[in-house]
């Protein structure tokens, strides 16, 4: 489903990809961790060319995305979405508005699109929150619209670059449980990067490990579920006693 | 209610508030149609945006800050043959419409840039992933983040022009400003001039207040 092949990325002098290569197979969680630095953003923006690769090749879906015109590139861009940590919606139009843009810019049949933006929100659980601009909404629902507007077109594909990492940790397993339902549902191929290994843990089934800008290992692994946390006031309180009494 | 001298001159002051509406009309339309594009270009074309490009980027910025930085009444009169060659004369409303136009785009355009820049990065970041082309990052992404600084840019700028068209009696413009100066500082009729600057002060205050409150209406974040 997508494979790089040898690609490698600088920014002036410093090399932030040195020439990896890896491939992701279709209906798959991937999941890539390491620290800070380590180049994981870089190589996730490599997968839609979001930052051009120095040399080496991308393919997703089956297109060498490295060989394409600018149009071209557009067009297979809107197969792939992209969730990012800072959510990145249009503060100035409401979540039913930007879910309608990808519709918009892949000409999607006018008198559907309604009904196609209030089901990718509803696949989301925020059918009723259509008419809110994101300054009404919570970190966790902001990051629910980005990914029903990523869900809008269809894509094979979504890359999300740290979904949860501005997210508390209740709302943060709230996306892991959206995240898992596309791929399992809808068949979406799925790239995680993240810092937190609970995150990778929880969804992932093969996760490669960055470290200065090269793969340093890639394993599979089993899927351990997202740990749903408990948030009922009560929970607090016992938590609280739990811990202070040892 | 109405003072005797804004009765007496009433139809002068009707006529040079008429000349003003007009100057100042046709400095914000430049401001819209050539001031906003350039603003855009110039944000479109800095390091690391979109259209990257070092030489048109330099070349309109070097054109804005040069018009900005010349003394506005050196401007008026440096730009008189080039007027002439436009209007066919220098001289009266229409042809002080020309360097006050040539202002008003630079003016706006600064202005305009620089509300762009207050979008962030992530939001074009993200019209770029999902497929938009550089007319839809600018029409469906760019404006609608950026429309309320847009807005209260062209306010600030319109207070200028409005400013700027005063000083139009050199040329012949004509306009409530050098109305002011002709029959109230001139002809030495304090009062009537005191009269015309509290006119102005209620038309800025008036035109701040609308361009503020729909500057906020449109600005949802
Ligand atoms: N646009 C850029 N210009 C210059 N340097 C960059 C740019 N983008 C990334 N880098 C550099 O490349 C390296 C890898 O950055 P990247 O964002 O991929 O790291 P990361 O693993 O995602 O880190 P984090 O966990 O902090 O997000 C860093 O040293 C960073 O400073
Ligand atoms: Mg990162």
């Amino acid at each position: 489903m997508i494979k790089l092949t040898n690609v490698s990325k600088s920014f002036a002098q410093f090399q932030a990809i040195k020439s990896v290569s890896l491939t992701i197979n279709s209906s798959e969680i991937y999941g890539i961790i390491g620290a800070s630095g380590a180049g994981k953003s870089t190589l996730l923006r490599l997968m839609n060319i979001l930052d051009t690769p120095d040399s080496g090749e991308v393919e997703v879906n089956g297109q060498l995305l490295t060989s394409l015109s600018q149009a071209e590139l557009r067009q297979a861009r809107k197969a792939i979405g992209m969730i990012f940590q800072q959510f990145n919606l249009l503060a100035n139009k409401t979540a039913y508005q930007n879910v309608l843009i990808p519709l918009q810019l892949v000409d999607f049949p006018r008198h559907e699109r309604k009904a196609r933006v209030m089901e990718c929100l509803d696949f989301v659980g925020l059918g009723h929150a259509a008419d809110k601009y994101p300054a009404q909404l919570s970190g966790g629902q902001k990051q629910r619209i980005a990914i029903a507007r990523a869900l809008a077109s269809s894509p094979q594909v979504l890359l999300c670059d740290e979904p949860t990492s501005s997210l508390d940790a209740s709302t943060t397993a709230e996306i892991l449980s959206v995240l898992d339902k596309i791929n399992k549902e809808l068949g979406v191929t799925i790239v995680i990067v993240s810092h937190e290994m609970e995150v990778i843990k929880s969804i992932c089934n093969r996760v490669s490990v960055m470290a200065e800008g090269e793969i340093y290992d890639t394993l599979a692994i089993e899927p351990q579920g997202v740990q749903h946390l408990e948030k009922s006031p009560q929970s607090f309180v016992e938590q609280l006693k739990g811990e202070g009494g040892g | 209610m109405i003072p005797d001298v804004l009765r007496q001159y009433q139809s002068e002051i009707v006529e040079a508030l008429g000349e003003t509406f007009v100057m100042v009309g046709v400095s914000v339309v430049a401001a819209v149609l050539i001031g906003l594009p350039i603003g855009t270009f110039l944000f479109l074309c800095r390091k690391g945006s979109l259209l990257e490009n070092k030489w048109v980027y330099s070349i309109l910025d070097t054109l804005v800050n040069i018009v900005r930085s010349i003394p506005f009444l050196l401007l008026v009169v440096f730009l008189i043959p080039f007027t002439r060659l436009l209007i066919g004369t220098a001289i009266g409303t229409a042809a002080a419409t020309v360097p006050l136009a040539i202002i008003a785009i630079a003016h706006y355009s600064r202005l305009a840039e620089q509300s762009m820049l207050d979008v962030p990065r992530g939001v074009l970041e993200a019209a770029v992933a999902m497929g938009a082309s550089v007319k839809d990052v600018i029409f469906k992404f760019l404006y609608v983040e950026a429309r309320s600084g847009l807005v209260f840019g062209l306010t600030t700028s319109t207070v200028s022009f409005i400013s700027y068209s005063t000083v139009m009696g050199i040329v012949g413009g004509g306009g409530i400003g050098d109305f002011a100066i002709r029959y109230g500082y001139q002809q030495f009729k304090t009062d009537l001039m005191l009269y015309v600057m509290i006119i102005m002060v209620i038309i800025v205050q008036l035109l701040q207040f609308v361009g503020t409150t729909v500057a906020r209406k449109i600005d949802k974040r």
